[in-house]
């Protein structure tokens, strides 16, 4: 199985302001949000980070994608450092999480172009992908709409497919079916099945059961920015469905304090 | 540099295809012509009566010697003084002029007579028939001599040099003020706004270079305020000679070559150069919109106050100064308008602010690489 990506000890704290403190009513100054976290995830899987709220998913996320740099650790998507190739990183991955926003003036034709442009994909390539991923999504219909007067579905839609413009090899999808209803979900989860056939690597975050269930080839559990537990969902949900292996697992670390 | 166009592209689209954006850029031009225009025209109205009015002017006792000039220049009615006073009041007769009964006797005499000449200052028409009438009494006694009643220019002042004067030390304090509030009309919107509004991030995940990021959006902003600069400039040009009443015509801009309205135009984008890029890193730095708009208030002020300092120099000043991004500008500018600039001090006054702005646009590079900057909440 080929690497696609390897994360390393990957650690990250948050210095807390004096109102954040106040806000989770705590005394330290320094909130630690991912801890010492290494998984790998090979090509042509999807790979689910799963976790409660205030896990440290999305934190973990942004360092892949190269937001934010970690305290200490790297992480190598096809063997290019976070931290010492951050370009090289960026061509290689399309990033989707509710931090990044399209500019409500634009229309889903203009936004499309425009990253296709900033990511330098040629332009016939970049109009043959426009035209296959608009339809694909029902996103067409809607394409001269500027993006601030579509749906909440639309919205995310039109996210997605912006976000994966330039064909990356590795997906990174934070909480993908957040808000959408059961139809556009499937639609989403249908086309996550589709890159994982064409053979692109896909990593999920999400803390739901089903989602997980449904499409993940392997899972991280991270709890309080650990990685609990790292396997494939068959060997998971060998002797129970993936809840209740949770909730084991959850009981085990936090001593069944809720 | 591609991508430095297809950011400016981008920014252009939302800027040009926004009419709401368009319109508070122009906006401002507009209004200070229409503004200073009826200032101008109100403040010229005043006191301000037809030239070919007649007055209407009851005389008592009129004496032989006024009665021609009188009639001619006025329309004369009859009556007694007490109503006519009461006439005068209510504006229904301009003035009622009351001489003493031996006039012409007593003038002869040597002896001063009093003229009694009742007006109500109210009232323009009856303010303008007081002034004549007075002139023409005092046309009466000057027989000795006159001053200047010949057809000559005695007011010696070179209009040239005056207007230059003006002109010199309003032009850079006119366009500090109005480039700075148009600049801040454009960057912080365009970039605390992005930043703000999570647009920001959605193009720091891209592999562009954050200094063609930062480029592409200070070329941009630039091109806006200089938009917004000009209209307001032109706004003050056109309703100046109103506001003014003369002082600075049409014909002024013609007192300047085209080689010094280029001389001025680049200085002038140097300038643009530098505020947008002071502007831009003030909004990325501030988490909002409203945030940046209070950090850039103070640094603002200190702008304006910069385009005043050449006021203060009476005689040419040391070629050093020039070279203070902003502060030589304004030197520039005024010796510009005043006819004293050298080459040395205006490519100084031009490159240094254009180095300024170039390591602006870095820092400005870099604050898009922080995630402190960027992301803090
Ligand atoms: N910029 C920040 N400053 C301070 N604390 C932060 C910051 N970002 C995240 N945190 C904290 O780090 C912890 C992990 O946050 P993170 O967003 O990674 O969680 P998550 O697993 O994505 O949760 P959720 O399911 O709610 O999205 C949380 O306690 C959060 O409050
Ligand atoms: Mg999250």
């Amino acid at each position: 199985m080929q690497e696609i990506l390897v994360a390393n000890n990957l650690r990250k704290s948050f210095k807390l302001s004096a109102k954040q403190r106040k806000l989770e009513k705590t005394d330290v100054a320094v909130k630690e949000a991912v801890k010492d976290l290494s998984f790998t995830a090979y090509k042509g899987e999807i790979f689910g980070l799963l976790g409660p709220n205030g896990a440290g998913k999305t934190t973990t996320l942004r360092m892949l994608a190269t937001l934010i740099k970690p305290d200490s650790g790297d992480a190598l998507i096809e063997g290019k450092s976070i931290l010492a190739d951050c370009n090289d990183v960026r061509r290689r991955i399309g990033f989707l999480t509710s931090e990044l926003k399209l500019e409500d003036f634009f229309t889903p034709d203009y936004l499309f172009d425009f990253f296709g442009s900033l990511y330098g994909v040629d332009k016939t390539e970049l109009s043959n992908r426009k035209r296959t991923l608009f339809s694909r999504f029902g996103i067409d219909r809607f394409a001269e709409v500027k993006f601030g007067n579509l749906s909440t579905g639309m919205k995310q839609k039109v996210s997605l497919v912006v976000s994966i413009v330039h064909d990356p090899e590795l997906v990174i999808f934070d909480e993908p079916t957040n808000g959408l209803d059961v139809i556009t979900a499937k639609v989403v989860t249908d086309f996550l099945e589709e890159l994982r056939r064409d053979g692109k690597t896909i990593i999920l975050s999400t803390h739901i059961f089903s989602l997980v269930e449904k499409l993940c080839d392997r899972v991280g559990i991270i709890i309080d920015g650990r990685m609990i537990k790292l396997d494939t969902l068959e060997n998971l949900t060998r002797d129970a469905n993936l809840e209740e292996t949770f909730f084991a697992i959850y009981n085990e670390v936090t001593g069944g304090r809720l | 540099m591609k991508n430095v166009l297809t950011i400016i592209k981008k920014e252009f689209n939302r800027f040009f295809k926004d009419r709401r954006m368009v319109i508070t850029v122009l906006l401002p031009g507009l209004l200070i012509y229409a503004l200073y225009s009826l200032m101008g025209t109100a403040m010229s109205d005043l006191g301000k009566v037809d030239e070919d009015y007649k007055p209407t002017v009851c005389v008592v006792n009129l004496p032989e010697m006024l009665s021609e000039p009188f009639g001619a220049a006025f329309e004369l009615t009859e009556g007694t003084a007490e109503e006519c006073k009461t006439k005068v009041e209510e504006g229904a007769l301009d003035t009622l002029v009351v001489f003493p009964e031996n006039f012409t006797a007593e003038l002869a005499e040597g002896r001063t007579p009093e003229v009694k000449v009742y007006y109500n200052s109210a009232k323009d028409n009856s303010y303008f028939a007081f002034s004549m009438v007075s002139g023409m009494l005092d046309a009466v006694n000057k027989t000795a001599f006159t001053v200047n009643s010949s057809q000559d220019k005695f007011d010696l002042a070179n209009e040239k040099d005056m207007t230059a004067q003006i002109t010199s030390m309003l032009v850079p304090m006119l366009m500090f003020a109005l480039l700075s509030s148009a600049c801040m009309a454009v960057a912080p919107e365009s970039i605390a706004g992005e930043k703000e509004r999570g647009t920001m991030a959605t193009m720091l995940i891209t592999p562009v270079n954050r200094v063609e990021i930062a480029l592409g959006k200070i070329i941009s902003l630039t091109c806006f305020a200089m938009l917004s600069g000009i209209s307001s400039f032109l706004g003050v040009m056109f309703s100046l000679p109103k506001l003014m009443g003369g002082v600075i015509t049409a014909e002024t801009a013609a007192l300047y070559s085209v080689g010094d309205w280029f001389m001025v135009l680049a200085v002038i984008i140097s300038v643009v150069l530098v505020i947008i890029s002071a502007f831009a890193v003030l909004s990325a730095y501030a988490k909002s919109v409203k945030e940046a708009g209070s950090i850039i208030t103070p640094l603002m002020m200190v702008i304006i106050l910069l385009g005043m300092v050449s006021m203060f120099f009476s005689s040419v000043p040391p070629l050093g100064l020039y070279a203070v991004p902003l502060l030589g500008s304004g030197l520039a500018m005024s010796s510009i308008m005043s006819f004293t600039i050298t080459p040395a001090a205006i490519i100084l006054s031009v490159l240094s602010n254009l180095v300024t702005a170039a390591l602006l646009v870095v820092l400005l590079g870099f604050m898009f690489k922080s995630e402190k900057i960027m992301f803090k909440k």
